[in-house]
């Protein structure tokens, strides 16, 4: 690799680096907005907004510190140095901030107790948490930013012309970064369905499912759902810089200059056309799918819940029998008997919205993401277990399935084409007579007689053209019409000169202005006779010598 | 990815059977819709994609031969990357063949222009052409199609002769001949006066009347020198240590004679017992003498393409030519050695009236013996050990 290309990967690196930085900072910012509002509703005497300050303030120093950290040999005295320099920092902020939270009379309590070594009490639950949320999002953020590292570090490699680090065995880095995008999605998606659940009312002792708030969206979820967006940018991001990895490593040359801004172009594209179409479907409870679903695994949690009750309700009795046998009252009296046993629901819950046909789409756009799901998780799943496949094929139903499959798929497959032909046909039929070139008429209507001689010329090439490739030798679409002549003349030798004579004699007609007589179309037409006799001679030939 | 996706989608399903809200659906959406459209586009987007080559398909030794390579999106998806490899014989590039990423926007195209250096006589695959894409978020792996192969013709090395000594006892041809047997009456070349027993068809009237004497016309003796290169390509029949090398001389030799005789505006003809991947069974057809520079072309085509073959004797061969070859017509067999049957063989076309010239090609111990058996047989024969060697004979065939 030569010095300039060499500096213009490294360039784009940073380009890379810079961009990529910025995404994980922003996913991690969506979630820690999720993890606030989370903690918010969980705990409302908690400084949870504080609490999100800190960690906004760990993110930062993460990020900016990761170069210098990752250059220091791990479990040296260096290394732990600043590392252990670090999270005192972050201890002692932390610490102070959510003191400082509580009024400057916290701050001097907590400082009283630092001085008297009260160190214990310093360790608040709040404050333990603070720490044990920091440190998954350094953690987390180390994550990202080692994987975005690895793939920098392979362009590196590549330049330096050193063997990959990676075995070819190893799960890419950027299939590594979009599993890291995506669990961590589901984390978030789990904890910002915990922000729906009204906490104050569970505590007040209601029993069952927990109660839900219904609310559009809430701020958590809007953190989740930017997540998400954030994510597939990265994602788009890292499948850019592995792909430009990989062809440095190949030493396969990029021509594209703009490459990278088209990228970027056709991602944020995408994401809009992404954004606009789930804008676009209908969101919201759906009559047919969610309630099912809701409806039976509520049911399901009640009868959990039944069942619980009695196990628990058992044990107590049993552990209450020797005090009854002494006359003395259990001391864990258990007030709450189980309740009566959950009933079958009868019929859904009613859907939140009215219009019918509105609902309907709705169910059918759920039931088809269902659909395709459940598909495309099977399909996956019989890929990755190939004995599984082999066993289904040998069932009997499996195979008139695959065979009424490949039936339809074979018949569909056909009706297209035969569609799109005819479409085909259909428009350049329509050009053609807007723009009255057509060289011949419709087929079928065709009467020679009443034929022009030029168009007699047209008639008798193409129907040699046709009959020629009905015998396997037919004319390629990039044939020249001598082309085709010498390849037919190789075929049938014994009518070479003729074939050349129709040729000829259709390129005059069809390319120049000279006029066309009557003679010369009956001679062409003779002609033709002739190669129909050849071509003739030829079919019964290949008849008896396959016979 | 794919495994993670679903648990992904598991997880929001239940959430949005339990929740009831936009905030489920609204992800479920944006997650089947990233994964159906990243796999649909990158399904799509391989099968607009066209390529094309061009270039010529025929070519000398030592030229370089340029190749357009143009590649097309037909349709509106555009095509974030495009990775194009062309496989290439090393024969004609060395280690570094063509290949080069793209980006492609809705109908768009990119044009590609590399030469390869004909360095060796053959027939070369140009391609195929690997084209790999995929999408932008990568959740596929990248997609793989393969464009069809063309071939490239690089003929033999031909050396020019002035002039070479082929005997020929084909009368009335174009070249010129010092045995008055063969007078050729359209090759007039001068006059002189009548004496008794000349006949009455030579007589110039008109030079006559101007002189007041009879005048008759001398004639220039010439023949037509028909050939029929007969070469042997049965590895069998090379001294095995230089038997690659001694193949190759055979195949310029028959193609530098061949280039002669066609320039001397006669026919030739070639038939050799090689292998040619283009022929059905495998061999090469036997080509008959004709006339012109399309047949030569024809001839050296053939020569490009041919390759050794084991055990495909030739003598069988001669003597099913033979007998379709005209009356005077020269032989010129070329090969590594020559046994008694192939001798005895070119003894009986010579009995047929055909002129049997043996070429020796290649360094063989054998050599002499062969020499003296064909001297038995009464049948010219020239050893060629190298390019060199056939030098020196085409001077002193032009020098004679």
């Amino acid at each position: 690799m030569n010095q300039r290309s060499a500096s213009q990967v490294l360039g784009s690196e940073k380009q890379f680096r810079a961009i990529s930085y910025t995404l994980v900072f922003l996913m991690m910012v969506c979630g820690l907005l999720t993890v606030s509002i989370l903690l918010h509703n969980l705990l409302p005497g908690w400084q949870s907004n504080i609490a999100a300050g800190i960690l906004l303030f760990i993110l930062i120093d993460r990020l900016y510190t990761y170069r210098h950290l990752k250059s220091l040999t791990p479990f040296r005295s260096e290394w732990a140095m600043a590392l252990g320099a670090q999270w005192i920092v972050i201890i002692l902020f932390s610490r102070l901030l959510l003191s400082y939270a509580n009024g400057p009379a916290a701050v001097l309590a907590d400082l009283s107790l630092f001085a008297h070594g009260y160190f214990a009490d310093l360790f608040t639950t709040e404050f333990v948490i603070t720490l044990l949320l920091a440190g998954a999002l350094w953690y987390l953020t180390g994550q990202y930013l080692d994987l975005l590292d690895e793939i920098g570090l392979d362009m590196k490699q590549a330049i330096d012309e050193d063997p990959p680090r990676t075995s070819g065995e190893a799960i890419p880095a950027h299939q590594r970064m979009g599993n890291l995008i995506f669990t961590t999605g589901v984390i978030l998606v789990l904890l910002a369905a915990l922000t729906r659940i009204d906490v104050q009312a569970m505590q007040a002792g209601s029993v069952g499912l927990p109660v839900i708030v219904w609310t559009r969206f809430s701020g958590g979820e809007a953190g989740v759902l930017l997540y998400f967006i954030f994510g597939l940018a990265l994602l788009s991001l890292s499948r850019l810089m592995s792909l430009q990895t990989y062809w440095n490593r190949q030493r396969i040359p990029v021509s594209s200059h703009n490459l990278p801004r088209q990228w970027a172009w056709y991602s944020l594209l995408f994401l809009l056309v992404l954004g606009v179409f789930v804008g676009l479907l209908p969101a919201g409870d759906s009559l047919g799918f969610f309630s099912v679903l809701g409806t039976l695994l509520g049911f399901l949690f009640r009868v959990l819940i039944f069942l619980s009750y009695v196990i628990v309700g058992l044990l107590l009795t049993l552990f209450s029998l020797p005090f009854l046998l002494l006359g003395k009252a259990p001391p864990f009296v258990s007030g709450a008997a189980p309740g009566p046993m959950p009933g079958l629901p009868m019929q859904p819950l009613e859907p939140m919205t009215g219009n019918a046909t509105w609902e309907l789409i709705k169910s059918v756009l759920l039931w088809g993401a269902l659909l395709v799901v459940i598909v495309y998780a099977l399909i996956h799943f019989l890929r990755q277990h190939e004995s599984v496949a082999a066993v289904l094929r040998q069932w009997r139903l499996v195979q008139w399935l695959t065979l009424a499959w490949q039936w339809l798929y074979t018949h569909a497959d056909k009706a297209r084409g035969d569609l799109a032909r005819l479409v085909a046909d259909g428009w350049q039929g329509i050009i053609s007579r807007l723009e009255g070139n057509y060289i011949l008429p419709r087929p079928g209507w065709i009467n020679l007689r009443a034929l022009q001689p030029r168009q007699r010329v047209y008639f008798f090439y193409l129907a040699m053209v046709r009959r020629s490739g009905e015998q396997g030798l037919m004319r390629e679409p990039s044939q020249t019409p001598s082309e085709y002549a010498v390849r037919l003349g190789q075929a049938l030798p014994i009518v070479s000169e003729d074939i050349d004579s129709i040729t000829a004699a259709f390129v005059q007609a069809r390319y120049s202005r000279q006029a066309v007589n009557s003679k010369e179309a009956d001679f062409v037409k003779s002609t033709w006779e002739r190669i129909r006799g050849a071509l003739r001679n030829k079919r019964t030939r290949e008849k008896d010598t396959d016979q | 990815m794919s495994g993670t996706f679903l648990f992904l989608l598991t997880v929001l399903l239940l959430i949005a059977a339990f929740m009831r809200g936009d905030f489920a659906l609204t992800l479920i959406y944006l997650v089947v819709g990233a994964l159906t459209a990243g796999l649909w586009w990158s399904k799509r987007a391989l099968a607009q994609v066209r390529t094309k080559r061009r270039f010529n398909t025929h070519a000398f030794l030592g030229e370089r031969i340029k190749i357009d390579l143009q590649v097309q999106n037909e349709g509106w998806l555009p095509l974030p990357w495009l990775e194009l490899r062309e496989a290439l014989p090393v024969a004609l590039v060395g280690p570094d063949s063509f290949q080069s990423v793209i980006h492609l926007g809705p109908r768009g195209e990119a044009n590609f222009e590399y030469t390869v250096e004909a360095r060796k006589r053959g027939y070369y695959p140009i391609g195929p052409l690997s084209v790999s894409t995929g999408d932008i978020l990568g959740l596929r792996e990248s997609q793989q199609a393969v464009m069809p192969v063309e071939h490239l013709v690089v003929y033999p090395k031909i050396l020019t002769f002035t002039s070479v000594k082929i005997p020929s006892h084909s009368p009335q041809g174009t070249l010129r001949h010092s045995l008055p047997l063969f007078e050729d009456p359209t090759r007039t070349f001068g006059k002189r006066g009548y004496v008794s027993g000349d006949s009455l068809r030579r007589v110039d009237w008109k030079a006559s009347a101007s002189v007041g004497q009879l005048q008759v016309k001398i004639f220039e003796p010439s023949i037509s020198l028909e050939t029929f290169i007969i070469l042997n390509l049965n590895a069998e029949d090379y001294y095995y240590r230089s038997r690659i090398d001694a193949e190759e001389l055979a195949i310029v030799i028959a193609a530098s004679i061949a280039n002669w005789v066609a320039d001397s505006k006669q026919m030739v003809g070639l038939m050799v017992n090689g292998r040619d991947p283009l022929a059905e069974a495998g061999e090469p057809q036997t080509i008959p003498p004709r006339k012109g520079k399309r047949h030569l072309m024809r001839l050296l085509e053939t020569l490009a393409r041919v390759e050794s073959h084991d055990h495909s004797a030739l003598t069988p061969l001669i003597e099913q030519q033979r007998y379709k070859l005209g009356w005077g017509t020269s032989l010129i067999v070329i090969t590594g050695r020559a046994d008694d049957a192939l001798l005895n063989e070119l003894y009986q076309a010579r009995r047929g009236g055909q002129h049997a010239i043996l070429i020796l090609a290649g360094r063989d111990g054998s050599d002499e013996l062969s020499r003296q058996r064909a001297q038995t047989y009464g049948i010219p024969v020239l050893s060629i050990a190298s390019e060199r060697d056939l030098k020196i004979w085409m001077q002193r065939s032009g020098g004679a």
